[in-house]
């Protein structure tokens, strides 16, 4: 009887634990000049959480880490203060995983992030893995279409003066470079730039045979909207704030006519019925549409979360598996480099100009290959 | 481009220009209203750009809910706004009116915070695009095409400009509002509604705030961050037109967009920027008092 008792009470004691569900928290930024790509990240996870294996439980809790440092290592102390976590679904802002890396070490925490932010994955830290293509790999699809597709060699770059805008800039010049291309105008603007004609007329006077523009969203949209004003005839090549239908919204079909850009992938533009259903369950869950950042977010909170239902439960068990593991997602397929990378795909998307939904033109696998 | 007896370099300066003219309208009208207020209180109204903004999302809105109402749109805006401006002014000046100015000038940057937040997590962070004041494309003057929209802001903003000037300087409304402006306690001993006309100075500058958020919406888009760069272009305005002056401020906002339309056009947007406040330093040590000093006593 004695045993009986002690029996019921190990049974009792160990459903006790495993109906407590394992904690997955959500840092990102949905407040903040970033909310609108912030809010597409926490999106792509928590669907992902919806569509979870039955087991294990995991609850997910958003925390809003703005745009300060500061602010995302609070969220994640936050986070720790509640009890352990296998692992975290990072903010996709590069200033802010900056500051979380080192914490992540030290807590032996992986975190799953689609910053596009290269310098990540090339500090040695064995923490951090990305779910989206980083702006090398990007801006590297951005100029290989533009030389390769398009066949044009003489490029004119605007880029916007942030550190964002900068970073690619640096990568889109080497990009160039190796690609026998020459840029014969680059020139930074601020965020706060409202009238473009006099950049764009001087791009186009520079004789340049194509304009690329790796610009933030409202600016890409100023700049679409004022190259078609101006009749400016250089094909453009955008950077991936083209892609979110957010930017697509702000512009008339016909001033998008002839457009491309660069980005991770394009749900909106569908192409497999994995993604048809995905672009179906995002929008009945949000009632908006998806970009590239909440799908990459999605495949990486999967992959995150089959870890999980094949046992592991600890910072360590996790970062392995995801070192060593790969994970078909819906945008592409996912491993790590080594370093932590896990995308290594971009897509080309156009626009035709009688919808807002673009086409995708180019697909590049294996970027980093080389 | 044809020349049409036009060289193209004439062109491009011309299409410059207008798009200068263009925003220098819409940065004086936010400009008024920094002023309006500043004479007013005493205080500055760090919260005007919000207003703007503001006033850019009205225009979405009311886009949404009368569509193709194009100049019907401006008086509806700027009425919603002059009752936000009344409320505005309840919570942002009256509280705050018998201490020094600095409390005023915090509880506008409380108050202008606040309504950012209040956007973003309303609306979001994404860029909107207001509707299109007086259509979209362009008016072709010979070889020169001139942008519906930059035209639209220009003869928009002249007309609130003028208007403002009448009401302010012929109406007796208008005298009543300048003689309280320049000395509240006279005004007060003789029977003014001093602080009733304090908030009507608050619905005007709102008002005017509103009609520039709804010009720029079209063509620049809105979003909760949009007023912080133009209130520094307002600050910066009244700076070097002279502090309290009207037509100073309007003379200083169309500096500032010559500067980042004509210089970007030649050498570079931070070749323009860099040059501009150069310029600003150069005339305040020139002329202290800036362009066009008001007199003490008779601002407004």
């Amino acid at each position: 009887m004695k045993r009986l008792a002690t029996l019921l009470l190990v049974l009792v004691a160990t459903s006790a634990v495993a109906a407590e569900p394992v904690r997955l928290p959500i840092l990102v930024p949905v407040t903040g000049f970033l909310s609108l790509e912030g809010t597409s990240q926490r999106n792509g996870a928590l669907l992902a959480l919806k569509q979870a294996p039955a087991e294990p439980a995991v609850s997910g809790e958003v925390i809003d880490t703005a745009t300060a440092p500061e602010n995302a290592a609070n969220a994640l102390l936050r986070a720790l203060d509640e009890g352990p976590v296998p692992a975290i679904v990072a903010p996709m802002l590069g200033t802010q995983m900056l500051a979380l890396m080192p914490m992540a070490a030290e807590e032996k925490l992986p975190l799953v992030t689609v910053s596009g932010t290269a310098s990540l994955t090339e500090q040695g830290n064995p923490w951090v893995f990305r779910f989206f293509p980083s702006d090398r790999l990007a801006k590297e699809a951005q100029v290989r279409y533009t030389v390769e597709q398009l066949g044009k060699r003489k490029l004119a770059l605007i880029y916007q003066t942030t550190a964002y805008g900068q970073s690619g800039a640096t990568y889109i010049a080497a990009s160039a470079k190796r690609h026998g291309a020459s840029l014969v105008f680059s020139e930074g603007i601020d965020t706060d730039v409202k009238d473009l004609a006099p950049i764009l007329g001087r791009a186009a006077a520079s004789g340049a045979d194509a304009l690329l523009l790796h610009l933030h969203a409202g600016s890409t949209a100023l700049a679409i909207r004022q190259v078609a004003s101006l009749g400016i005839t250089l094909p453009v090549v955008a950077g991936s704030a083209l892609h979110q239908p957010a930017t697509a919204a702000l512009l008339d079909p016909k001033e998008l006519k002839g457009m491309c850009a660069e980005s991770g992938s394009s749900p909106v533009s569908g192409g497999s019925p994995a993604l048809d259903q995905f672009l179906a369950d995002y929008r009945a869950a949000f009632g908006t549409d998806p970009d590239a950042y909440a799908l990459a977010q999605y495949d990486g909170t999967r992959m995150l979360l089959d870890i999980l239902a094949h046992g592991a439960r600890t910072g360590e068990q996790v970062r392995a598996a995801l070192a060593t593991g790969a994970w078909d997602g819906v945008a592409m397929h996912y491993a790590s480099d080594g370093h932590g990378d896990m995308a290594h795909s971009a897509v080309i998307l156009c626009y035709g100009g009688l919808t807002r939904v673009p086409k995708i033109v180019q697909r590049y696998d294996g970027l980093d290959a080389g | 481009m044809p020349a049409d007896g036009l060289g193209p370099e004439l062109l491009t300066l011309a299409q410059l220009l207008l798009n200068g003219l263009a925003l220098g309208a819409a940065y004086a009208l936010v400009a008024l209203g920094f002023v309006l207020v500043l004479n007013a209180t005493g205080a500055v109204n760090f919260a005007q750009g919000d207003m703007v903004m503001l006033g850019g999302y009205a225009a979405v809105a009311l886009g949404h809910l009368l569509p193709g109402a194009g100049l019907l749109l401006l008086p509806l805006v700027m009425l919603a706004m002059a009752v936000f401006g009344l409320l505005f002014s309840a919570l942002a000046w009256r509280p705050f009116r018998h201490r020094p100015p600095i409390f005023g000038l915090l509880a506008t940057v409380a108050l202008g915070l606040t309504l950012q937040e209040a956007m973003n997590a309303l609306e979001g962070a994404a860029p909107q695009a207001g509707p299109a004041f007086v259509g979209t494309g362009e008016i072709r003057l010979g070889p020169l095409g001139l942008p519906r929209a930059a035209l639209g802001i220009v003869i928009a903003c002249l007309v609130l400009g003028l208007a403002q000037g009448w009401l302010l300087g012929r109406t007796q409304f208008g005298r009543r509002l300048r003689a309280s402006a320049q000395d509240p306690v006279t005004a007060r001993a003789l029977g003014l509604p001093v602080d009733r006309l304090i908030a009507a100075s608050f619905a005007l500058a709102t008002a005017l705030a509103g009609a520039v958020g709804l010009l720029l919406s079209g063509p620049y888009f809105v979003t909760p961050t949009a007023g912080n760069d133009l209130i520094l272009r307002a600050y910066i305005a009244a700076t070097i037109g002279g502090w309290g002056s009207l037509k100073g401020a309007v003379a200083g906002a169309l500096m500032i967009a010559l500067f980042e339309s004509v210089v970007a056009g030649y050498a570079s947007s931070v070749v323009a920027t860099a040059s501009l406040y150069g310029a600003v330093l150069l005339l305040l040590a020139v002329r202290p008092a800036g362009l066009f000093p008001a007199p003490l006593g008779r601002r407004a």
